[in-house]
């Protein structure tokens, strides 16, 4: 077995690698997936408890993930520790890296909100003028798009306008609810588009690489996992300067290892994919690896009342709904504020309303939760961060993780472009929410720290010139043509978007090409 | 080698060690039986209670007069409602002393120097210690700082930010105790505070040959003015 030479070797497990492993073995590759954390098993690793059974009652553990925003005593472990794979950044920058090395990485753990760019982001310098279009269009991957709506069982509806295509999905035809219904009309005299949302249903409750790619791969017979394997560097022929295999080393005993493939395909998520290749030293003829590095702007948003709700008068008509309002900003009109834009995640739901949205206390406050009950209706931000040279990672010379594999240094901030963003969504929220008749309870326009969307995109970005991109319209490497980088890091701009489809999509497009070119012998 | 010689010599190499292991063990390890025998799926698991039912937080971090200050402060935003207990019903100030003494310093500043201005601020306009205030005189003191606010985003001004951010430390420490889950069984009402708790997967007991475990944490907690971010460490 040690001397099996794999055809293809991917490193990592989450969606862009289940993706790739599907389809690779599906056209009769011999795969290894090596992961870099365990299986986890929720019926042997996880139990309901009370929040008095764990030792902090339920907070955070202090001091633990301190930039892991999402993290609570339940789900601590879940996440990659910050002293077991520390990455730096200058105190006045900070960067939350919110990671899984799970077997499945972030596929376990995520929104599901199910979007395909539009031309807008893929043909977004030809539109604003900024940066730099992609290399490819929404028709190129439209097809992809649709294939992988089918997996993933994507509920919506029809009702997209052009910055928001309409796919594959599974037609949502719910009626609206009430406050919601309120809302589209009131934003509708802004001109603000209102849609149904988008989600991946997945299947028996999960969306997984784990459950909805893996399982395909490990039917052809093809496919070989290793977990706790935590690569260090990507191994190159001496002969040929091809890469051919890695070094890694297992997480749990440190026995150092290394594994021969034909091909390489990083999946490891866009920052870890990106470590890779600046630790092996490979890929970077353009010296652009690792910049342009991009998420979302999440955080702002407003929190309101629907005052018909209240004193238990919540009914399902009324209340209920979520929606998504597609970018409006710098469609049709241009803002002299800031480029590109934002989404709005919509939400009318019953339940409790949070006591910070009071400024009472006791038994005050107590009358309040028990008045607004069932009545929130909220607007959540997610906005368009611009890709920049100047917002990039390299490696820390000095810091390394637990296998002294060197760490990465994170150098990014937001400017006034996304800054202001922030301000006109808070803006016109709170101004629709009025309209509608609805009391703001809180509002924020200070976006949360870069990294914490979890929607880090970029930092390898596609192209056809060799000398201002790291990959070509197949995600494959300008220097290598048996390197692929199939995860987030190809993205040439971040739109509004969720970029789970857009990521799945580009994996299936380019392990096609991939298996293709190698049924050629071109690779 | 034929195939019953092949599975004579397996079965001699696999006694083997066996044969000298028990020779030894005749010798040296009295015990008549593996360590583990009878430890199955049947074994009784002992039944055992939270600490919080059965003793108390020696509380350590906070001075006796910021313990003062703070007890008096979890009565007053969060005092006995109806059947449910309040925050020092829960043990709360205790747990909290505890929580906070062991979080990193920026979150036990917030706390100490939001104490030490409460009671500073109680005897400059009443010529008392918070502790022995009114409600009406705590309250004259606190809601000028009540603030609304969304998650990760707590006031960041000067005293709202202490006030704001104990006050949800407060609910959320009593509402999640025992005491409280006890209340909610006895009112009939779901347990609100239940969740999935994923236990270590495969941790990584040998960390401490790690090259992490030699070299202090470079992650560094932005001090909360240089930026505009929440940096609020919990």
């Amino acid at each position: 077995m040690r001397d099996t030479l794999f055809d293809v070797l991917i490193i990592g497990s989450g969606h862009s690698g289940g993706m790739a492993a599907k389809i690779l073995t599906e056209k009769g590759a011999n795969c290894l997936m090596l992961n870099a954390g365990p299986v986890a098993d929720v019926a042997k690793d996880a139990e309901r408890k009370s929040a008095y059974e764990l030792p902090y009652r339920g907070f955070k553990p202090p001091g633990r993930l301190e930039h892991v925003f999402q993290a609570s005593e339940f789900n601590a472990n879940v996440w990659v520790s910050e002293q077991e794979v520390p990455y730096t950044f200058d105190p006045a920058n900070p960067y939350n890296w919110v990671r899984v090395r799970l077997f499945g990485g972030r596929s376990l753990f995520w929104s599901r909100q199910s979007f395909r760019l539009s031309d807008y982001e893929f043909k977004a310098k030809s539109h604003d003028g900024f940066g730099e279009d992609w290399p490819i269009s929404l028709a190129d991957l439209s097809p992809y798009y649709s294939r992988v709506e089918d997996i993933f069982r994507v509920s919506g509806a029809l009702d997209g306008p052009p910055q928001m295509p309409n796919g594959n999905f599974v037609l949502d035809e719910t009626p609206w609810s009430e406050s919601m219904e309120r809302f589209i009309a009131a934003a509708k005299v802004f001109d603000v588009p209102v849609c149904k949302q988008r989600r991946a249903e997945g299947r028996d409750g999960l969306a997984s690489s784990v459950n909805l790619l893996l399982p395909d791969a490990e039917r052809t017979g093809k496919l070989t996992s290793v977990a706790n394997a935590v690569v260090r560097q990507l191994t190159v022929d001496s002969h040929t300067g091809q890469p051919n295999g890695c070094h890694f080393v297992d997480r749990l005993s440190r026995r150092e290892m290394k594994v021969k493939a034909g091909v390489i395909v990083l999946a490891a998520g866009t920052l870890e994919s990106t470590r890779l290749l600046l630790n092996s030293k490979l890929a970077n003829s353009s010296g652009l690896i690792g910049h342009y590095l991009m998420d979302q702007i999440y955080g702002p948003g407003v929190v309101c009342s629907v005052p018909e709700a209240r004193n238990g008068r919540a009914t399902k008509n009324l209340m209920g709904s979520s929606a998504i309002v597609p970018r409006f900003r710098n469609i049709t009109t241009r803002s002299d504020k800031f480029l590109r834009g934002y989404a709005l995640n919509v939400t009318s739901r019953t339940g409790a309303v949070e006591p910070r949205n009071f400024a009472a206390y006791g038994a005050e406050l107590q009358q309040k939760l028990d008045e607004y009950h069932g009545s929130a209706f909220q607007m959540t931000l997610m906005g368009e961060v611009l890709g920049r040279y100047e917002n990039h990672v390299r490696i820390d010379k000095e810091a390394v993780d637990a296998w002294g594999i060197p760490a990465l240094h994170v150098e990014t901030k937001y400017t006034d472009n996304e800054f202001n963003m922030a301000k006109d969504a808070v803006e016109i929220s709170s101004a629709v929410a009025e309209s509608a008749g609805f009391e703001i309870l809180s509002k924020n326009a200070v976006p949360n720290p870069p990294g914490y969307s979890i929607h880090e995109v970029g930092t390898c970005r596609m192209g056809d010139d060799p000398k201002t991109s790291v990959l070509n319209k197949w995600c494959q490497s300008h220097d290598h043509k048996n390197l692929f980088v199939v995860d987030g890091a190809s993205f040439v701009s971040s739109g509004w978007q969720n970029p789970t489809m857009t990521i799945l999509s580009l994996s299936m497009r380019a392990s096609e090409y991939l298996a293709d070119q190698m049924n050629r012998l071109e690779i | 080698m034929l195939r019953r010689d092949f599975v004579r010599a397996v079965i001699t190499v696999s006694l083997a060690p066996r044969g000298m292991l028990s020779q030894q063990s005749s010798t040296a390890v009295p015990a008549p039986v593996p360590w583990t025998l009878g430890l199955n799926s049947k074994t009784p698991l002992p039944l055992t209670e939270t600490v919080d039912m059965v003793a108390e937080t020696e509380a350590s971090f906070f001075t006796k007069a910021q313990m003062g200050t703070f007890e008096r402060l979890c009565d007053v935003l969060l005092p006995p409602i109806g059947n449910w207990p309040g925050a020092l019903q829960s043990g709360t100030p205790a747990f909290l002393d505890f929580l906070i003494g062991s979080s990193p310093e920026a979150r036990q500043r917030v706390y100490t120097v939001g104490l030490d201005w409460l009671d500073s601020a109680s005897k400059d306009q009443f010529q008392l210690p918070f502790a022995g205030l009114s409600d009406v005189q705590a309250g004259a003191l606190l809601k000028p700082w009540l603030r609304t606010w969304m998650t990760d985003h707590p006031p960041s001004e000067r005293h709202a930010d202490f006030v704001n951010i104990a006050h949800e430390d407060i609910l959320t420490a009593t509402m999640n105790s025992e005491a409280w889950s006890a209340a909610n069984l006895g009112a009939n009402q779901d347990l609100i505070t239940e969740g999935l708790y994923w236990f270590p997967i495969e941790p990584d007991v040998d960390r401490v040959r790690a090259a992490c475990a030699r070299t202090p944490a470079r992650i560094i907690g932005a001090p909360k003015a240089a930026h505009t971010f929440p940096s609020y460490p919990r």
